[in-house]
């Protein structure tokens, strides 16, 4: 089956291209006629995966798998880890400090989000080690 | 109603220009997360958040116009972002609310 791989380094120093990656994404998916919906939730899921490379973790890479019916992404860091993912994923939840907040992240709805916005969602995480966070989208 | 009949019947300042497209609804919100999750297309998103990652979500989002509130101007990295996006980006003296008002009168949204 046909797949097209797309590959991201996510700089975690820089605020200003944070969303780049979810940003590309969305324009390929868009001209390969994906519906709207669907561009939106990827969108959607990768900008909150995206960002809190940036805001959590120094950055990481973003990859993604593009198929007829689908799209895969890995998101990848070797931040802080996250000590309770049960407790990361709740609605509000957030350790992003003030400065963090003013510039308008820092919600705790990022994982919720993602959750809600793709088909299926992974973490992998290890304290001290890294986050991969997996999110399946079907068109 | 498009997005330059707002701007002269509202008298918003204009920062970047976009493609003038028709606006259907609006959304004021600072928290970018609620906004990429709540937003409606096409809408005027009203708020006093200044910096790049605005022109990021309002891309994203598709909505049809941002309109900084409370006299806010888009700091460099924003206004050069929004350029290079095509994005509209106005701005309004009066607060969130206000400015809400005003949009809902003048487009009937
Ligand atoms: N990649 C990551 N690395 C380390 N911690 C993370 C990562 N992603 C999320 N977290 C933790 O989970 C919390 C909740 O994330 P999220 O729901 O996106 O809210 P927010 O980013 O607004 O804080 C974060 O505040 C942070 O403590
Ligand atoms: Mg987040």
């Amino acid at each position: 089956m046909q797949c097209i791989k797309l590959e991201y380094d996510v700089d975690g120093e820089n605020f200003a291209s944070a969303g780049h990656a979810s940003e590309s994404v969305k324009r390929t998916l868009k001209q390969m006629g994906v519906s709207p919906a669907s561009v939106r939730r990827v969108a959607i899921a990768m900008y909150e995966g995206e960002i809190n490379m940036v805001i959590h973790a120094h950055g990481g890479k973003a990859e993604a798998e593009i198929y007829p019916d689908r799209i895969d992404i890995y998101l990848k860091d070797s931040g802080p880890g996250i000590a309770d993912i049960d407790l990361a994923m709740k609605a509000g939840y957030s350790t992003a400090t003030e400065n963090i907040r003013s510039l308008g992240f820092g919600a705790g709805m990022g994982l919720p989000n993602m959750k809600q916005y793709s088909d299926e969602m992974k973490i992998d995480s290890t304290v001290g080690v890294g986050t991969t966070v997996f999110l399946r989208v079907n068109f | 109603m498009n997005v330059s009949e707002l701007v002269k019947q509202a008298g918003f300042a204009v920062f970047t220009k976009g493609e003038d497209r028709a606006i259907e609804s609006g959304y004021c919100g600072d928290f970018l997360s609620n906004i990429i999750s709540r937003a409606p297309d096409a809408c005027v998103w009203l708020t006093v958040m200044n910096n790049v990652n605005v022109a990021a979500v309002a891309s994203l989002i598709d909505c049809a116009c941002i309109v900084l509130c409370e006299g806010v101007e888009p700091d460099t990295p924003l206004y050069e972002r929004g350029k290079q996006l095509g994005l509209w980006i106005l701005g309004a003296n009066e607060n969130v609310y206000e400015t809400a008002k005003t949009v809902a009168r003048v487009c009937g949204v």
